[in-house]
């Protein structure tokens, strides 16, 4: 008790340079919080972003993940509709299984006949009703974006495309797509090979579904939402057609993908891709109630799988498999993190242990004085430990409040930012409610530097001759 | 009380030398010492005698290049270095000439830190250092910190600290020569009364011809060797013995 009462006082009586010292750790805590919670928010917020429109984890065909990209169709999953519904039924995934619903990747050409314009899509097919409640997803309590266009209640037939999409097929200006001005072609242009093809599929559209299939034109004039024909391989290799109606482009993150992105309804891109035959799908995604259930859960699957489909070669895959930029992206704030927590536990370091250095020499004659009286070596050592433990204390206490309150005005003034691969602007959060470990792991870790700052110093006090201590002038 | 007639302090054949850059400088050649028990006893000699290595050998706070130094029937040699702090502890206090009271602890806390080092329990040392304090007429002034206090009283707090725990010896190196000519008497009066009751050996290096007329025993130092020593009878110091008998009830010592 005494030398914690000594330590304080001692730091008290050179209050300018306890105050740089405390300010110096103070400052690199709430440095590192800060910096830690915007990391959370990156982390969670792209988490979120992804189970919302993948889930947790995905079963597929077990080669889809590297080759589907060339003819998903090719690798769907037989009979998914009961392997979903033993997902559904089973005790064990009761109460960790928040949505389990398939999904249909395929690729196919989208064409605006009129405006002679054709491209390349990757079509993405849902349950609106689960893609509704996927997208209600949120365990980390993140800031939401927009609203984000689902297709639930939209008609049978409807379909959203990447702003991309939209651009290269002209139809910025019924879907008040922005920033989209009309492209100058070239005066001795070839015959654009995209117009064949446009007439091509309208010419198919017309004939295979002829009610469904009004001129997109009129649609469009009438005040409606514009029509798109879109081309695609079914599984037997014929092509088929059908007719969309566009109802949002939504921008993607990536302008790759903005550029190939449609969405449409699981049971029309079926009958696109799958015609009479039985439907599939090339996925069906799962998403569980909290993150940290995925082992759990993925194991179960495994078993489901053994037990409902052991015919298919099935494989689970989380969402960090599939979405390696997550990681990546993630790993690359652990660095930065990392970086700079080493900066400012290097000046700490450096902060504190001049202040302690400073201190032992002016106090040489004290030391020598109170090693005469009768305290050990390792007395005197941990007294300047002990006012080291104290600075890294206060200071570390210091910069959580400040990091806390920093935070709380960030928060509430509402900023908003564009993560990388993300199509909406979201709210800039530094996210340190729920931070336990950050929060203590940063106070804990800056109290270790400010200690071990303070052993040199202390360490060289202790060993301190007695009669030139006394006689130190 | 019994006095005890033990040496407080008995030295054969000490030497002691300090190394300047390269060269190796003598200080203490060969002395043979003996410090008597409950006396008052003065180290004289010019600047550069040997005195004050001779109060830091025999206050444990130094050690010999040669020779065997006993302090209150210890011989203090083999100690390691927490042992001996925590025979200082236990045998030694100490004055300095510029007091060294310790600036964040108020006079009370000054004199009580000692005891804390050496465990004694609160009631004990609160007794203790409130007796001190009425004992050197600081009762009033507890609570004031070093830089508060007078050059006078600032020597005072450290004579309290430097009893607080009953030591055999008490090692006082020019205990006088930072006060003005009446604080260092009535200093010089107070540690003289404080030796007369409590029997405590009180170990000087002065020049103050005041301490130096107090002094029971007398021992001049030159060149780093004992010139001569002077003793007194040490019956007043007996008589006074039992004067502290009715000064401290139940404790012959503070």
């Amino acid at each position: 008790m005494i030398d914690l009462l000594l330590a304080a006082r001692n730091l008290l009586r050179n209050r300018r340079r306890s105050f740089a010292a405390l300010f110096a750790l103070a400052l690199g805590a709430a440095a590192i919080l800060l910096f830690g919670g915007y990391r959370a928010n990156i982390e969670y917020t792209m988490l979120t972003a992804y189970v919302r429109d993948g889930g947790h984890l995905q079963v597929q065909h077990r080669d889809f993940f590297l080759y589907g990209s060339g003819n998903p169709t090719l690798y769907g999953i037989a009979d998914y509709a009961a392997l979903i519904e033993a997902i559904r039924a089973d005790e064990q995934l009761r109460g960790l299984v928040a949505v389990a619903t398939p999904k249909l990747q395929f690729g196919g050409i989208a064409s605006n006949f009129e405006a002679d314009v054709s491209r390349p899509v990757a079509g993405l097919a849902l349950v609106p009703a689960d893609q509704r409640r996927l997208r209600e997803w949120n365990e980390f309590g993140v800031a939401e974006s927009a609203q984000q266009f689902t297709l639930e209640g939209a008609p049978a037939d409807g379909a959203v495309i990447g702003t991309g999409v939209a651009r290269v097929l002209q139809l910025c200006a019924p879907l008040r797509v922005a920033d989209c001005p009309t492209p100058q072609r070239q005066p001795e242009a070839p015959a654009d090979p995209g117009e064949a093809i446009a007439a091509d599929i309208a010419a198919l559209a017309a004939r295979a579904a002829p009610a469904a299939s009004p001129a997109a034109s009129p649609a469009a004039a009438a005040g409606g939402p514009p029509r798109i024909e879109l081309l695609a391989a079914t599984a037997g290799g014929a092509p088929n057609v059908v007719s969309l109606q566009v109802m949002k482009a939504e921008r993607q993150g990536f302008k790759e993908v903005d550029e190939i992105f449609l969405l449409m309804q699981l049971a029309q891109a079926q009958r696109l891709v799958y015609g009479r035959a039985p439907p599939r799908a090339t996925a069906i995604v799962v998403q569980v109630e909290r993150t940290a259930q995925i082992p759990q859960v993925a194991q179960r699957l495994h078993e489901l799988i053994a037990r409902s489909a052991p015919q298919q070669p099935l494989a689970v895959l989380d969402f960090r498999q599939l979405n390696p930029f997550f990681v990546q992206t993630v790993q690359m704030f652990d660095t930065i993190f990392a970086f700079v927590f080493a900066l400012m536990a290097i000046i700490v370091l450096f902060t504190v242990g001049h202040a302690m250095s400073t201190s032992v020499t002016e106090r040489t004659v004290e030391i020598g004085t109170v090693r005469a009286m009768g305290l050990r070596r390792s007395g005197v050592q941990r007294l300047f430990v002990i006012e080291g433990a104290l600075l890294g204390a206060v200071g570390a206490l210091a910069g959580v409040v400040a990091a806390v309150l920093i935070a709380t005005v960030v928060n509430a003034l509402g900023l908003t930012w564009l993560p990388p691969g993300s199509g909406h602007p979201l709210p800039l959060q530094l996210m340190l409610q729920g931070q336990g470990p950050l929060i203590a792991g940063t106070a804990l870790g800056l109290f270790a530097i400010a200690v071990a700052s303070a052993w040199w110093p202390a360490y060289r006090a202790s060993r301190l001759v007695i009669v030139d201590a006394l006689r130190h002038v | 009380m019994t006095a005890s007639t033990e040496p407080v302090a008995l030295l054969s054949g000490v030497s002691k030398s300090y190394r300047l850059d390269d060269v190796r400088v003598p200080v203490l050649d060969g002395i043979d010492l003996l410090v008597r028990p409950g006396q008052f006893t003065v180290l004289l000699g010019p600047s550069g005698s040997g005195k004050t290595t001779l109060l830091n050998l025999i206050g444990c706070i130094d050690r010999p290049d040669a020779g065997q130094v006993v302090v209150a029937g210890q011989d203090v040699g083999p100690l390691s270095d927490d042992l001996l702090a925590d025979f200082r502890a236990r045998h030694i206090g100490f004055i300095f000439q510029n007091f060294n009271l310790l600036p964040v602890l108020s006079a009370y806390e000054n004199i009580e830190y000692p005891m804390l080092l050496a465990g004694l329990g609160a009631r004990t040392r609160g007794e203790r250092a409130a007796r001190l304090l009425r004992a050197v007429g600081l009762a009033e002034h507890g609570a004031k910190l070093p830089g508060q206090l007078s050059g006078g009283q600032r020597q005072r707090v450290a004579i309290a600290r430097a009893l607080g725990l009953r030591p055999r010896l008490v090692i006082a190196d020019e205990p006088t020569a930072n006060l003005d000519s009446r604080t260092g008497e009535a200093i010089l009066a107070l540690m003289r009364d404080m030796q007369r009751r409590w029997q405590i050996s009180f170990l000087f290096s002065s020049h103050d011809r005041n301490v130096i007329r107090a002094a029971d025993d007398t021992i001049k130092l030159r060149d780093g060797a004992i010139q001569g020593i002077r003793r007194r009878d040490p019956a007043p110091a007996a008589e006074a013995a039992a004067e502290a008998a009715d000064t401290l009830p139940g404790e012959g010592r503070p």
